[in-house]
Parts: C-alpha cells; structure tokens; sequence
C-alpha cells in the first residue's frame, strides 16, 4: 500500500504541475480552477482507476478526464468564477521581481489570448503536442479520435495561430513605433 | 500560400513524417522560402506556446498531494454503508495492530529458538588448545570448514534497503524553463549548440513514433540509427565546448543525451520492441525531449 501511494506520490510530483498548465491554457487562464480540476482529476484517478491501469496509461487517462472536466466548465455559466480568479490573482505572492513578472505575465496573457480565438478540440490538440510533446497517436488516445483528425487539426490551429500572430506583431510593432 | 508541402512541414516538426517524406520534405525547403519561413513560424509558435508558465505555487501542490492521499482509495459500494462509524473503525484498527505486535512477537521468538537450536546443531569450533584427545579420528578428519562468527553475522545482516525514489523530489530541469546561462561562450557555439538541440529533438521523435510492426520500420529505424551516429560525434565535441565554457547546464543536457543516441545508433537493423521500449522509456523519464526544447529556445532567444 505504502509503495502504491510512493508510485503515484511520483505520478502525482510529474505530472500535476504540466496537467495544471495544460488546464489553464485550455481555460484560458483561471488558475485556481485549473488547479481545482487537475486535483480532482489526480483524486478521481486515486480513488477508482489507480491499480487497475497499465502504467503507461495513467498519464493519458488523466488528461482525458482533465479535458472533459474542462469541457463541463465551458457549458456552465462561468461569471462568477471569473471574478474569483482575477481576485486571487492579484492577491498571489509574488517570486520574481516586478519587471522579470510582468514580462511572464504579459507573454502568458498573449499566449492565452491566441490559444483562447482556437476551438476547443484544435487547442487541446495543440496544447498536448506542443506542452506535453505527445505524438499523434496518444493524442488520438486522449482525445479520442483518429490520428489524421489530430494532425489535421494540428496543422489547422498552427496555420490559424501563425496569421494571428503576424497580425498581433504588427500591431504591437505599430504601437511602439507610435509611442 | 498555395505550396502543397505546407500541411507535411507541420508534420515535420512534429517527426510525424516516414523518413523518405521527411527527406523530400527537408530537400524541398532548402528551394522554398515561403515553406522555409512557414517552418520557421511553427517553430516560433511552439516556443511561445512551451513558454506558458503556470502560475502554480510549490504549496498549492503539497496541499493537493496531502488532500488527495487522505482520501479513500476506492469508493465503497453505495448499499455498504457501515452503522458503527468511527467506533468501530478504531476497534478494528486496533485488533489488527494488536494482531500485528503479536505476530511479530511471535516471530522473534520462534526466530530465537531457531538461532538456539542451530548454536547447538552447530557449534562453533573450538579453540586448538581445547580439542579433546580422546576424539575419534573420523571426527578430525572432517573437512568441512564450520561457518566463523563472523560470516554467521554477515549473513544476518539486515538486507539493503531497495532504492526508493524519494517521495517528494525536487522539480525536473524540464518543468521550470531554462534560464539563459548567465556566462557568455561563442556565438558559433551557442548556434552549432541550439540545432544540434534541434535535430535531436526531431530525431527523437521520430524515433518515438516508428511502428515496429510496420514493413518499413527497418528502414526507419536505419535512417533513425544513421542520423543518431552523426549526431553522436557532434554531441561529444558540442560536450566538450560547453565543459570548457563552463556551462554546466548544456553539458549536463549534452551527456544525459549521449548515450541515448548511441543506443540508437547502435541497433540492429530488426530491434527487438523491448530494446526500442526501454529506449523510449528512458527518454521520457528523463524528459530528455522537453529539455531539449527549452534549451534550444532559450540558445535561440539568446543569439537573437
């Protein structure tokens, strides 16, 4: 028993900080929810699957129930998290000093923003490949669809990403030049 | 843009592709600055996007460890629902570390006994000057050497204890993102350093997605093995480079990735799926291809 719990100690110790990422770039933003939803994703897998998987699927069984849990989010009126969230992000301490922060903070908000203009299905597509490094096939796996519609998909939110992007530099270059 | 590699470049940065497609497709950036720069973009992309960090703090975590072990393991079934509460829970609980302590009692004892009757089974030899002179020949000659104290007590020694990971580790290099090394080394170097990171990168995925069971995995798993041999020579003067620059951060990356890409540059041309298994496991668990990817972001951020 002890040795069950050392294994998903570890399970937990490298994989809740990237499950916690991948949650807030799908929500775009809204830290605590994500954090909320990757530990009941790390309680659910506990309590009923943990024991009964093979190895190597638990990782991939997590992010599936992380991602539907997301998807329930997106239906429900969210308002009132939101207004929550924006609170407890001001009011968290802060590491870095104030010009190293507001650079993190600033190229988060610009990466959520663009992920954020994606559907949904292309965005965790994106996000699994690019955070997670997984191939098509265990995207497939998670997402539960074929491997051409991952790569389809892929191609489609890069394509979509690049021309917003060379869109937004363009306006921030204009803005300098302006001030 | 209406060239028709586009969507496959996607797929070439991803190591998607078999390694003929990922030849053509190579070969044909070399003449299509429009793919090339379409390249160039997606991998611009993939550095923001890995860039994200998320705002989750070292206690946050702890907590969430703590909450979720506390919890039960497995949600009884609805219709067992136990009347006693935690009376009866602690009762229990205390039969079974009663039991316990009784158990191991009685082991230890039956354990002393058992050492007792084989002091007098086998006694130890005794000293020359007390050998009786009145014992039989048979007895002297004897050859059988009687275990010394000393060999008696190496073997009750208590066994190793196994090699546990410990429970709370320190962050991987990969989850926090590199840092840009604060000395400066050559910006050849630093170049040559951000590709080979690059190809790596790419090699490595490719190699995690062959499909043994496929007719061509020979031949992708030769074209996988032949890039692995060039990167291998590469990697070792790259090594040498960041040691004499002082780098400890690239050197480290570049000697974890060392003997992975000599595996793979050693496989027979049919690799068993055990080989390649362990091969690919060893990768992850090292988050070698994240690592990676951070760094020739952070070499590319630095020449820029």
């Amino acid at each position: 028993m002890a040795s069950e719990d050392d294994e998903f100690t570890m399970l937990f110790q490298d994989f809740y900080p990237s499950l916690c990422r991948f949650l807030e770039c799908l929500l775009g933003g809204r830290a605590p929810l994500a954090q909320d939803l990757a530990q009941e994703s790390f309680l659910q897998l506990h309590r009923t699957a943990w024991g009964t998987l093979p190895v190597g699927e638990a990782r991939f069984w997590l992010y599936r129930v992380a991602r539907n849990m997301a998807i329930n989010e997106f239906r429900k009126s969210n308002t009132r998290y939101r207004l929550f969230d924006r609170v407890v992000e001001v009011m968290r301490p802060r590491a870095r000093n104030p010009e190293q922060e507001y650079e993190v903070q600033e190229r988060n908000a610009m990466v959520l923003e663009m992920l954020q203009t994606l559907p949904e299905d292309q965005r965790a597509a994106l996000l699994l490949r690019e955070q997670e490094q997984l191939s098509y096939r265990e995207i497939g796996q998670v997402l539960n669809i074929s491997e051409s519609k991952v790569k389809v998909d892929i191609f489609r939110a890069r394509a979509s990403l690049r021309e917003r992007w060379s869109k937004l530099s363009g306006i921030s270059r204009v803005a300098r030049m302006g001030n | 843009m209406n060239c028709s590699f586009i969507e496959k470049i996607s797929s070439l940065i991803d190591g998607e592709l078999s390694p003929t497609e990922a030849r053509e497709v190579e070969r044909h950036l070399l003449t299509c600055s429009e793919c090339e720069q379409l390249r160039a973009d997606f991998l611009n992309l993939r550095s923001q996007i890995t860039s994200f960090e998320t705002s989750l703090q070292p206690e946050v975590q702890n907590r969430a460890l703590k909450k979720i072990l506390a919890g039960p393991r497995r949600a009884p079934a609805r219709g067992l629902q136990w009347g006693f509460g935690t009376q009866a829970l602690a009762f229990a609980v205390l039969l079974i570390v009663v039991g316990v302590i009784g158990f191991v009692a009685y082991q230890k004892s039956n354990q002393r006994d058992r050492q007792d009757m084989a002091k007098v089974q086998n006694p130890a030899p005794m000293p020359a000057a007390s050998v009786e002179p009145s014992k039989s020949p048979e007895a002297k000659e004897s050859p059988e050497p009687q275990p010394s104290p000393n060999k008696g007590s190496e073997e009750k020694s208590p066994r190793q204890a196994p090699n546990k990971r410990p429970i709370v580790r320190e962050p991987k290099p990969g989850e926090q993102f590199a840092a840009i090394p604060e000395h400066v080394r050559s910006a050849d170097a630093e170049t040559m350093t951000a590709m080979h990171f690059e190809t790596s990168e790419r090699l490595l995925l490719a190699f995690k997605n062959v499909r043994l069971d496929e007719p061509s995995a020979a031949e992708e798993v030769g074209y996988e093995r032949k890039r692995a041999k060039q990167l291998v020579y590469q990697n070792m003067l790259l090594k040498r480079e960041a040691d004499a620059a002082g780098d400890v951060q690239i050197s480290s990356l570049l000697e974890n990735l060392e003997p992975i890409l000599i595996d793979i540059a050693n496989l027979p041309d049919r690799p068993d799926e055990n080989t390649v298994r362990a091969i690919r496991e060893r990768v992850e668990r090292k988050n070698i291809v994240g690592l990676l990817r951070v760094n020739s972001t952070a070499l590319a951020r630095a020449l820029d």
